[in-house]
Formats: structure tokens, C-alpha cells, sequence
């Protein structure tokens, strides 16, 4: 819309043979405690972008506020360290101006599930076409130890030492039941294939695609995945060809599950079921309604805009 | 030409693709200008210009001057850059100049449509090259040179990914017989659509060889589904085609598997003569390319596959495969 | 002030035609009311426009009810539309009605009650309530006639209803015409051009609807004719410039279009979403969007995101809306993100009054933010500044990257005046976004060292990969972990306002440069405030005015001014303690939002009268408030 920055990828051409590597992507050096899932989550990333080759200057990451919000620092592209729980408005404004900018959007569960938790189901009704990343710890870690609406029921935090009172909010239902949501899924930083290949088929996907990311802290909730971790037999893998299908994982992951993507229904019911951690491709439609697209116009050059604001002045004219 | 209606209705249908270049275009030319205004501006003229930009409420409280002197100045250029930098304001000039007429295109009789399509896309790369230039004369990093030859047409096989995703829409007139869509092939690339608007007998699918997984691809005879060639993201082919031809539309987001993507709304019968260059043989065989694609599986792929429709030979597109192999005498394998 | 008769003949029957008093007048205000519903302002709209076409100078109020869909026949249910039309420029709202025409008594007592109506008022009133066969209607009317009965005014009634039943089955959808069709006839308006404006009113409805309502009107205009005695002359006087009328809300879309923006985010709001509603019919044509947010603080996000991303994009609302983005407003002001915040204010705090004027929220807009967050706030004082501050806010917002706030407020968005057609220049629009290559080690804000400006990197530009973060940070928006880094990024932001004001002069004086009093105001007040000035002038006093449209930087130059004044007193429509309340003293006496400014910025022991009447300040008002003030020894 933005009728001069339209101009930018002529002005800045990418050149036919270029390739980026992974180092290409490579911001500050990464801050979070170590042991924490956030850094296998980068590498994810990194790894992802280099894999598309998207040109890190038309590459955008907009966080919030929390451990998982300092991720755009730790990357080479442009990143949006925005305020808690405000980065999918932020996200939208970007992606109306400039839909030809590719948007990641990190977010903790406190930022997407609370504070910002209105915005979050808004997002995925609009279907703007970017990434949305849930970096789900079930706890608040910047600020020590506060239970989030993920943090499992009994679990305790400082500001509820007793455990948490009420059963956690879960994310993938509260997703799926959102009308015109178009792709959820489910992993975990602990098994990187999956990761990775979640991410990419979130990338790929045309329209808002939520991922919600089992992520480890080490700190405050290291008991929360520890089952799962531990055991792989707690974990099912949803595999389909629409979805995500990474066969060497099913050597240790014996839990697979044909999933269609494309059936709401069972998606619902796999996102309540508590049996095991389900991976993967919950619900992918690209034929929804996005936002940018429903929202596009023409631009007008500023002599026809003249024309245009003369007629409508025509309409006041006394 | 621009007054078939057929073109008008395209050109309508395309109208933001093609706004979106022509504020591009716009853009350049207005930075440019600036630029060499500020070349030649005296400081009086540089204070009239903030002080219009102020708008009234501001002007009349804001002192230009000052206001003006906050403003970033403008290098000095060279006298060979600011030669380049008119040179280029010329093309762009001329650019703008043609207006609608940029974008459309005609293949007159002996002339070939790949040829025709090519310059058409040579004269608009032009632009890409001109606003570069532009770009590089006002950061002062204009080498004649080195960049010299962007101030010439450029063929389609030089221009950029970015170019060539912001490639406007070109419509093209074309008789039937010389409609040939290995001409067109190779523009299959980032943003670029055509469209042929098409007159007389032409064969009655000629659009079929285009299809693949990542190309829009459209026959129509009304026009109808010009407005998606505009909003598809992704290269593009449509023709309107006199009545009677096959008409369908391949849409790549609609599915991974061809029957998925491909609905086809009607299919004639193969024409008994050749039609310019192509044989019965081959416009039957563009016909049977269609029906195939579009023919859904019998058989329900194995647990994970795609929701695939219920078995039976009741879909339209089947019926019409199976009357087009007996047509060509090789029925049976159904 | 010509005499009207005392005692009025009822006039009856058609055929019964007086011979009427021609007054002459410089000025009138006229004003139509009704139950909510009956159509009085669409009524006031085409009477106020036609005026305006007509020559004469007009400032139109619209009379807002308290509740949505208020009871019928309750004073508290009063809805319509208020005209002041005059033979010259008009600038407000002026002091009382002189000719009210009234659907029911009962809203006409609120009028009333409320001092709105001029003691020697003409007032038109339907009749049939006071043959109505509810004994209580009866009753009802008989006591408004009793209340109504202790000023002078001069009552006619009139069997509308009676009238319009000859035409109609409902009533109810006519009579607004049928009223229009009677001050047509008072006022002496061109028929024609309210043909055409009725035509315009029902554009989207058929022709039968069109044909209907002209009937009404014209069965109006000639009962007027036969049974009303009064004709009001107004003269028009042909402006030598094009004009075009409008509301401020209608200005500041247009202006905004003008300004070439080209993304506005709103949430729902009064007294703002107007300007959303002509943008959402318009901007898409013109390569713009609305984009309604899931609430307040998102559609400030939205609009921080495009600016961030672009051009830059603004935002509407009002207090309570203001309330809740001043997060993402701190956010956009620390990574200097412009942005145009419009905040149509109306009466507060919390809720307050959505649908009333006031100017309460100059402190909010000021202050914003937690922490020291600098920006711009500017107040357009006419309509017509409406639509020409947005190209000024948006110029000042990409230059100075911050957020400039525009304070606008409920009576200039639903006031409507003629004013000089503007003559939009494509300057206006120009991108001043800086395309070309990001040299290689350009930090993300170069602050110049004497101005704290610096360039804006876009997405999109190869070299300039930054990551913008709204914790503190230096040039190269690396998070502050030393320390002086703070300092020296809060003196940059800071900076900014400082060379803004460099940029201003001193505002000029409404009147002599030096006398006894001094009146400052700022925003939708001008109009009256000038016209009390020109009225306090006219009987001898040494007063004179200045008007403020730069809040933050506040304008230079302002001690010298007020130290040619005996006495400074702002004129403001918010809450003010008075001195000699209980327990009010002058030492903790909450001043005026300006008075409070203006005695910090420049020493001056700056006095104010302020109020929160829920409507624009009437120049009489003013005028008996200045009187009082006057310092002892001045002239008279």
C-alpha cells in the first residue's frame, strides 16, 4: 500500500545466485539461561531461514515482552522487541503496510495466552499470513516464577506457592475454536527434527500459522515436560502428507497417528486429548480468508488522489 | 486497441497489479525529481518546498526556513550521474507517458506472440533499470561503466527475482492461429501474468501446456475469473478466448494433487482442422492433458492421504475423459 | 432588539393569511426538537446547509440525548439540532435560541430548564399534546405552559401532527419535513436548493420517498405562509471564495487523505468514529484502509506497526481510548515511531459524558506516558484547521519521529461551518521516506548531535537490520546496560521538542498587543472566545486574546506577551476549582489544564475560568466571566 516502498526489492535487488547461510542470520549471542529451550528453537530458525532463503533485510521477528521476547536480538534480520503482549498488533499494522515482508511473531504464554490473549484469538480470526510461535514454558521466567494460564494445575510459583489453582488453559483448543483459524500446530524444542519441520511447514503455509512450542525452562518449570522428555511413549507423532511426516523419528517415537489436517473435528479432539503430547499438524486450510489479502487496494498516485479528494470536496461545496 | 472491451475488462480486473507498478514507477520518479530539484534549487525555492509540505496549519506557524535547513540536503552529484539521472527520468517519463498502453500489447498479423510478449516486458524491464539508476545517482554511487547498461531495455532473462515479482500484468491481442503457449512458458516466473485476449479460430485449449503446480492458469470466454489472475500470488496465464473454446481454471492454492487445483467448466469437441500451426493431433492432445489433470483418483490414497471424493466415475471431468479417449480410439483402459 | 407583539392570535385554518413582521438581523439561531427518532436533526442538517449555500454564515450543534432510545416525552429525551446563522463568518455556537419549533413540550422545557432559550424566544410547539385523550399528557402540557410562562417568551403552536396526517399515515416520518417546510418560510430559504438537498438526503431511498418528503415540506412552508406572522431576515452575503461545509470529524478525514496517509486503525468511539465512517465509505479509492481493531490498544498497535513498516498511519479516539494505548504510545515515542493520534475529546473522566464537549484530556494527552516520553500536541481551533492540521501532523511526525497527538473535540467534530474550500497540493502528500541505500554501519538512530533527528531505517533496506526495542537503548538499539546511555537517549528524544520550538513564533494577539486582561484559550473555543473579546472591546474594556494551537513544545514567546497584561486569564472547558469554594485556597485550587501550563512555563501568576457544562462555552458567558475578572483599577 506504502506506494514508496513498494520500490525497496527493486532498489535492493536479490541478486539470482546469492545463498545465504545459516551464519547470515546470526544476531548477538544469545542470552537465555543455558539448558533453555529457547536456544534450540533458534537454531530451529536459523536453520529455516536459510533453508527458504528468505533475505534476512525483508525478514522480520516481533516479540513482546519475556524470555522468548529477546529472540529477535539474536537474529540478523530486522525484529520488533515490542511491549508485553501487543506483538500480533503490531505484527498486523506490519504485514497491512508491507505484505512483502515475512513475519515471525514470538511470543511467551504469557504473552499470547494472558496479557495479550485478545489479540491472540483476533489474529487468528484475521489470517494475516505469517508465523505465530507460542514458546510455551507454562511459567513466567523474566520475571521469576509466576504461574502463566499454561502452567499445569498444582504447579507452584511465587505468586501461587500452594500450586496453581485453576486446570491450565490449552492453547491448541482455545486455537481451534476460533472461526477462520487456518493452521495449528503442536511441538517440542526437544526433538529438533520435529521442530524444524513444523516451522517449515508453518512458513509455508498461506495464512496465520500457530505454533505452539513445548519449550522447556530449566529454572522455574523444569518438571512440567519432564514426563514427555523422558519417556516417548507419552509423545504421538500426527503424521500426514499435509502435515508433518519425519519418518526417522518414528523409530523412537512409536505413537504415530494418521491425522488429516483438513478434518476440524478430529482436530479438536486431538487437542483434547490428554492421553499423550501430541506433535504436529493439527489443522491446516489454506483456503481461508486472509486478512491482507481481503484488505488490499490499489494504490492511487498522488495526481489521481487530487482528482479524487477535488470530487469529494465537490460533495461539501457550497 | 485499448477500446475492445475485452481489454478493458481485463485491464479493470488487473487494475491493482498494474496501480501497484504504476505507483512504483510514480515513486521513482518523484524521488528523482526531487533530487535534481535540489541540484539546481536555490535556497528560496528549497524553503517553498518544506514550507508546502507543512500543509497550511503549519505553515503559517512553522518558519520554512529554519524547518527546510532540518532537512536531510541532497549529495552533490557529478555531472556524468545527473546525465544518467536525466537520461533515466526520460525513460520513466516515458513510462508514465504511455499510461494504460504500457500494459497491453498486440501480436499484428506475421509477428510472433513470444516475440511480442518479450518486448513488452523488455520496455517495463527498462523501468527497473531506470529507477536503479536513479537510486544509485542519489547515494552517489553511480559508475558509469559498471551501470551504463541499465539505461537499456532488458529482456525478461535478465531481470531480478525482485523484478520480476514486481512485474505488472500484460495483455496481449492476438489472433487465434498464432496463439502458441510454448511462446509463453518461459514467463512462468515470480509475479508476471499475461493475458491474451483472443480473436478467432484458435485451438481450444491452448492454455493446457502451462499448467503447473505453482501457475495460475485460466480460459475463459466471458472473462470471468480475471479478477483472481489480479489477486493470485504467483505467475499467471489467462486467455479470453472466442465462444466455444474449453474453459478452466487452475488454481495452485486450492490443493497439492492436479484434480484438486483444476476445475474445468466445459470441453468442446477437438477441432477436425488444423488451426495455424497445430495439428488436430496436438490441440486433441492438449484436450486430453486437461481432462487428465483433472480427473479425480478412484482409489482413496492410504491413511494420511488427502481427503479424496468418494469412488465412482460420476464426476464430470471423468466423463469427459472417457469420451475423449474414445474419440481417439484408445477407450478401454478405464 | 425590534419588538415582537406580546400577545399572539392562535392562528387557524388555511385560509386565514397574516400580514408578518419582517425583522431584520444580523444574526438568528434556530433550533429543531424532538423525542430521539423523529428526524429533527436530519431536519436541522438541510437547513444548516442550505443556509450556508444560501451566503450566510453558519455554525451548527447538534442536540444530543443522554441515552440512546430515551422514552418519548421526557425532557431528558431531547434531541435535535441547533443553526446559528448570521449575515457574517460565524465562529460559534452563540448564546441562547431566539426561534425553537419543538415536536413536543416536553423537550422544549429541557431547552428551557437548560437556559438555552433567549428570554423573547419564538417558540413553535405541536399542539396536539394539549388535546391529547391521556388526562396525564394533558396535565403535563398544561404545567409546561405554566413553567414556560415565567420568561417572555412568545409560544405558537402548531397541529403538525393534524397537518402531516392529510399526507401520511405515520407521522412520525414527515413531520421533520413538514417543520422544515415552516422555517423555510420563516427564514426566507431558497426552495430549490433544499429540494436538492432533501434529493441528496434520500439518494440511497426511491423516488416515491423523495417525492413524499417534498410534499411535507411544501405543506410546511405554506401553513408557515397563512398562519405564522414573523419573517426572519437574515441576509446572505455571497463569499468571493469557493467554500465547502462540513463537520471537523468530515475535515480531518478528508484532511487525512489530503496528508496522503494512508492507514487508519480505530476502535468504536464517540465522538470519534465519525471520521471513521467517511473514511470507510472513501479511503479504499483512494488506496487507503480503515482498519477497525479488536480494541483501543491494538488499533495503536496497528497503526505503530504500518508507520514502523512505512508511510505513516494514524489512529481516532477519545479519553477513554487515549486511556488505554498510552502503553503503546510510551512504545512508539522510545523507538521513535511516528504516529498521528486524533483524540476527539468529549467529557470525562471514565465514561463521562461520550456524546459532550470538553477539554479535559490536554493533561492526559500532555503526560501520556509513564516515564519521560516526549512528543507533539497540537490543537486545531476551527474545523477548518481540522483538515489542515493532519498534513502538519503527519509532516511533523515523520520529521521529528515521535507521535504527534491532534486534540480535537465533541463540538468541533459535530459542529458543521462553511469554510474556504481547501486546495489540496500533491506537496502535501510527498513521501519524505528515505529509499535510498542504507550505508553499511548505519546505527538505527543517528542522532544528530545538536537535534537528536536521525534517518529512519525501513524494512526492506539491506544494511539496516536492526532490532528496534522499546527498552532503553543507544544509537544502535543495543539494549542500555551501561550506564549514561539513558541520559544521553532521553536527552535525544527530548531534544526534538526543543527544536520544534525553535521552529514556532510567537501567536499573534486577538486584538492590542497590551491592556488589562489577557484571555488565553485553546482548541474548539476560539469562536467564542473572540466574539466575547470583540464584545468586552465594544463596551470600553482593555481585553484582548490569544489562541494556542502548540501545546507540546509549548509556543515561544509567551512571557513577554503576558507581561503587557495587567491580568492573563485562560478560558477552558474543563473543571477548575473556584477560589472561595470550601476549603479552596489559592495555594491547593486545582487549576485549569492551560492555567496549569502556562504558569509553569512562564512564571506568570496565570488566572483561569474554566467549566464543564457538557457544551460549548457561549460568548455571553465569557463575557460576564472576563467582566468579573477584570483587575481593579482598569478602565470601567
Amino acid at each position: 500500500m506504502t506506494i514508496t516502498c513498494g520500490l525497496l526489492p527493486v532498489l535492493e535487488p536479490e541478486e539470482q545466485d546469492h545463498s545465504y547461510e545459516m551464519s547470515d542470520y546470526e544476531g548477538a549471542r544469545a542470552r537465555w539461561c543455558p539448558g533453555c529451550g529457547d536456544h534450540s528453537i533458534l537454531a530451529a530458525v536459523q536453520k529455516l531461514l536459510a533453508a527458504e532463503q528468505l533475505p534476512p533485510e525483508r525478514t522480520m521477528f516481533v516479540s513482546g515482552i519475556g524470555c522468548s521476547s529477546r529472540f529477535p536480538h539474536y537474529l540478523k534480520t530486522y525484529g520488533f522487541h515490542g511491549i508485553h503482549g501487543r506483538a500480533l498488533p503490531v505484527a498486523t499494522g506490519i504485514k497491512l503496510n508491507r505484505p512483502d515482508l515475512d513475519i515471525f511473531v514470538v511470543m511467551g504464554d504469557g504473552d499470547c495466552t494472558s496479557i495479550g490473549a485478545g489479540h491472540w484469538i483476533h489474529a487468528l480470526r484475521y489470517n494475516l499470513d505469517i508465523v505465530v510461535m507460542l514458546l510455551d514454558n507454562g511459567i513466567y521466567g523474566l520475571t521469576k516464577n509466576q504461574t502463566s494460564p499454561t502452567t499445569p494445575q498444582g504447579h507452584p510459583s511465587n505468586t501461587q506457592p500452594h500450586g496453581s489453582w485453576l486446570p491450565s488453559l490449552n492453547p491448541l483448543s482455545t486455537a481451534l475454536g476460533v472461526t477462520n483459524a487456518s493452521f495449528v500446530a503442536q511441538t517440542a524444542e526437544w526433538v529438533p527434527a520435529h521442530l524444524y519441520a513444523t516451522l517449515r511447514a508453518a512458513r509455508r503455509h498461506k495464512g496465520l500459522s500457530f505454533v505452539r512450542i513445548l519449550q522447556r525452562c530449566p529454572v522455574y518449570s523444569s518438571a512440567v515436560y519432564m514426563k514427555a522428555v523422558q519417556d516417548p511413549n507419552r509423545i504421538a507423532l500426527l503424521v500426514h502428507d499435509d502435515g508433518v511426516v519425519v519418518p526417522e523419528l518414528e523409530k523412537v517415537y512409536k505413537n504415530v497417528v494418521a491425522h488429516d489436517p483438513h478434518d476440524l473435528a478430529a482436530a479438536r479432539r486431538v487437542a483434547d486429548n490428554m492421553d499423550h503430547v501430541h506433535l504436529g499438524v493439527l489443522f491446516a486450510d489454506p483456503s481461508r480468508p486472509r486478512y491482507e489479502d481481503l484488505r488490499r487496494v490499489a494504490p492511487r498516485t498522488a495526481e489521481e488522489r487530487l482528482t479524487l479528494l477535488e470530487a469529494e470536496l465537490d460533495r461539501y461545496a457550497v | 486497441m485499448q477500446s475492445d472491451p475485452r481489454v478493458q475488462q481485463a485491464l479493470a480486473a488487473l487494475d491493482r497489479p498494474i496501480a501497484e507498478f504504476r505507483a512504483l514507477l510514480e515513486g521513482a520518479l518523484r524521488q528523482a525529481e526531487l533530487f535534481l530539484a535540489e541540484q539546481q534549487a536555490d535556497e528560496p525555492a528549497r524553503v517553498a518546498r518544506a514550507a508546502a509540505t507543512l500543509g497550511q496549519f503549519g505553515a503559517a506557524r512553522i518558519d520554512a526556513t529554519r524547518f527546510a535547513a532540518l532537512q536531510p540536503g541532497a549529495s552533490r552529484a557529478d555531472k556524468t550521474s545527473l546525465d544518467a539521472l536525466r537520461r533515466a527520468l526520460d525513460v520513466l517519463h516515458q513510462m508514465h507517458a504511455r499510461g494504460d498502453g504500457l500494459f497491453v500489447a498486440e501480436v499484428v498479423e506475421g509477428a510472433k506472440l513470444g516475440a511480442v510478449v518479450e518486448s513488452a516486458l523488455s520496455f517495463i524491464g527498462w523501468a527497473f533499470g531506470a529507477i536503479i539508476v536513479t537510486d544509485l545517482v542519489r547515494g552517489g554511487r553511480y559508475v558509469p561503466a559498471e551501470h551504463e547498461s541499465l539505461l537499456d531495455p532488458l529482456g525478461f532473462g535478465g531481470w531480478s527475482r525482485s523484478e520480476r515479482r514486481a512485474a505488472p500484468p500484460v495483455i496481449v491481442r492476438v489472433a487465434g492461429h498464432a496463439v502458441r503457449a510454448t511462446d509463453l512458458a518461459s514467463y512462468a516466473d515470480g509475479h508476471v501474468k499475461l493475458v491474451l485476449i483472443v480473436d478467432g479460430a484458435c485451438a481450444p485449449a491452448p492454455l493446457a501446456r502451462l499448467i503447473t503446480p505453482g501457475t495460475f492458469v485460466l480460459q475463459t470466454t466471458d472473462g470471468a475469473g480475471l479478477d483472481r489472475v489480479a489477486r493470485f500470488d504467483g505467475p499467471a496465464f489467462a486467455a479470453v478466448l472466442p465462444p466455444g473454446a474449453a474453459t478452466f481454471v487452475h488454481d495452485p492454492v486450492l490443493g497439492r494433487e492436479p484434480w484438486q487445483r483444476l476445475t474445468v467448466t466445459h470441453i468442446p469437441e477437438a477441432p477436425k482442422k488444423a488451426i495455424g500451426a497445430m495439428s488436430t493431433w496436438q490441440m486433441l492432445e492438449e484436450l486430453k492433458q486437461l481432462a487428465d489433470l483433472a480427473r479425480t483418483p478412484f482409489v482413496v490414497p492410504a491413511a494420511g492421504g488427502a481427503g479424496a471424493p468418494a469412488m465412482g466415475a460420476s464426476d464430470a471431468a471423468d466423463r469427459i475423459a472417457s469420451w475423449l479417449l474414445a474419440q481417439s480410439g484408445l477407450g478401454g483402459t478405464t | 432588539m425590534p419588538m415582537l407583539t406580546d400577545t399572539v392570535e392562535a392562528p387557524t385554518g388555511a385560509a386565514s393569511r397574516v400580514r408578518p413582521t419582517v425583522l431584520k438581523k444580523r444574526e438568528h439561531t434556530v433550533e429543531i426538537v424532538s423525542d430521539s427518532g423523529e428526524g429533527a436533526q436530519r431536519c436541522g442538517q438541510i437547513f444548516g446547509a442550505v443556509s450556508a449555500k444560501m451566503g450566510n454564515g453558519v455554525w451548527t450543534v447538534e442536540i444530543i440525548p443522554a441515552e440512546i432510545q430515551p422514552p418519548a416525552r421526557i425532557p431528558e429525551g431531547a434531541s435535535g439540532y441547533r443553526i446559528r446563522v448570521g449575515t457574517g463568518p460565524v465562529t460559534n455556537w452563540g448564546d441562547a435560541t431566539n426561534l425553537a419549533l419543538a415536536f413536543n413540550e416536553q423537550v422544549l422545557l429541557a431547552r428551557h430548564r437548560l437556559n438555552a432559550l433567549a428570554d423573547d424566544a419564538i417558540l413553535l410547539v405541536e399542539d396536539k399534546w394539549a388535546t391529547h385523550e391521556d388526562a396525564d399528557i394533558r396535565a403535563a402540557w398544561v404545567a409546561a405552559m405554566e413553567e414556560l410562562s415565567t420568561r417572555h417568551y412568545r409560544i405558537i403552536p402548531v397541529p403538525m401532527e393534524v397537518e402531516c396526517l392529510r399526507l401520511v399515515d405515520n407521522p412520525r416520518k414527515g413531520k421533520n419535513m413538514f417543520a422544515l417546510g415552516m422555517l423555510a418560510r420563516i427564514y426566507g430559504r431558497d426552495t430549490d436548493r433544499i429540494k436538492d438537498q432533501i434529493a441528496f438526503t434520500f439518494r440511497k431511498k426511491s423516488e416515491d420517498v423523495y417525492k413524499t418528503n417534498v410534499e411535507l415540506f411544501e405543506r410546511g412552508f405554506a401553513w408557515a405562509e397563512h398562519n405564522v406572522d414573523v419573517r426572519i431576515d437574515v441576509a446572505p452575503q455571497q463569499s468571493a471564495d469557493a467554500l465547502v461545509v462540513m463537520n471537523g470529524n468530515e475535515a480531518i478525514a478528508l484532511g487525512a487523505i489530503a496528508s496522503g496517509m494512508d492507514l487508519c486503525a480505530m476502535y468504536p468511539i464517540t465522538p470519534a468514529t465519525s471520521v471513521s465512517h467517511l473514511l470507510s465509505e472513501v479511503f479504499e479509492k483512494f488506496g487507503g484502509i480503515v482498519h477497525q481493531a479488536e480494541d483501543e490498544i491494538a488499533a495503536c498497535g496497528v497503526a505503530i506497526g504500518a508507520s514502523y513498516a512505512g508511510k505513516v498511519a494514524f489512529t481516532v479516539t477519545s479519553g477513554p481510548g487515549l486511556a488505554l494505548k498510552t502503553e503503546f504510545l510510551g512504545a512508539a515515542i522510545m523507538t521513535e515511531i511516528p504516529l498521528v493520534l486524533v483524540d476527539v475529546q468529549r467529557g470525562g473522566p471514565s465514561t463521562g459524558l461520550p456524546t459532550k464537549v470538553e477539554q479535559s484530556d490536554l493533561w492526559a494527552a500532555l503526560y501520556a506516558s509513564p516515564g519521560d516520553a516526549p512528543h507533539i500536541v497540537i490543537a486545531p481551533a476551527t474545523i477548518e484547521e481540522c483538515f489542515h492540521v493532519m498534513v502538519t501532523a503527519r509532516r511533523l511526525a515523520e520529521t521529528f519521529r515521535t507521535v504527534v497527538m491532534v486534540l480535537s473535540d465533541a463540538n468541533l467534530a459535530t459542529g458543521m461551518t462553511p469554510f474556504k474550500r481547501p486546495a489540496p497540493d500533491a506537496a502535501w502528500q510527498a513521501a519524505p521516506l528515505d529509499l535510498s541505500a542504507v550505508p553499511e554501519g548505519t546505527k538505527a538512530y543517528q542522532w544528530d548531535a545538536q537535534t537528536g533527528l536521525s534517518r529512519r531505517i525501513l524494512p526492506g533496506q539491506a544494511n539496516g537490520m536492526y532490532t528496534l526495542t522499546t527498552l532503553s537503548h543507544d544509537e544502535g538499539s543495543k539494549v542500555a546496560y551501561s550506564s549514561g546511555v539513558h541520559q544521553r537517549s532521553s536527552a535525544a528524544r527530548s531534544r526534538k521538542l526543543a527544536v520544534l520550538q525553535s521552529l514556532l513564533s510567537p501567536p499573534p494577539v486577538y486584538g492590542e498587543a497590551s491592556g488589562d486582561l489577557l484571555v488565553v484559550g485553546w482548541g474548539s473555543t476560539k469562536g467564542a472566545i473572540e466574539e466575547a473579546v470583540d464584545r468586552l472591546r465594544a463596551d470600553g474594556l482593555k481585553v484582548s486574546s490569544l489562541h494556542l494551537r502548540f501545546l507540546s513544545p509549548m509556543e515561544p514567546g509567551l512571557k513577554p506577551i503576558f507581561q503587557k497584561f495587567k491580568k492573563v486569564v485562560t478560558v477552558e472547558l474543563n473543571y477548575s476549582d473556584e477560589v472561595g469554594d470550601p476549603y479552596v485556597t489559592d495555594e491547593n485550587r486545582r487549576r485549569g489544564q492551560l492555567a496549569w501550563l502556562l504558569r509553569a512555563s512562564t512564571l506568570v501568576d496565570v488566572d483561569c475560568w474554566t467549566r464543564v457544562p457538557g457544551e460549548p462555552l457561549r460568548p455571553g458567558s465569557i463575557v460576564d466571566a472576563i467582566k468579573d475578572r477584570m483587575p481593579k483599577g482598569g478602565a470601567k
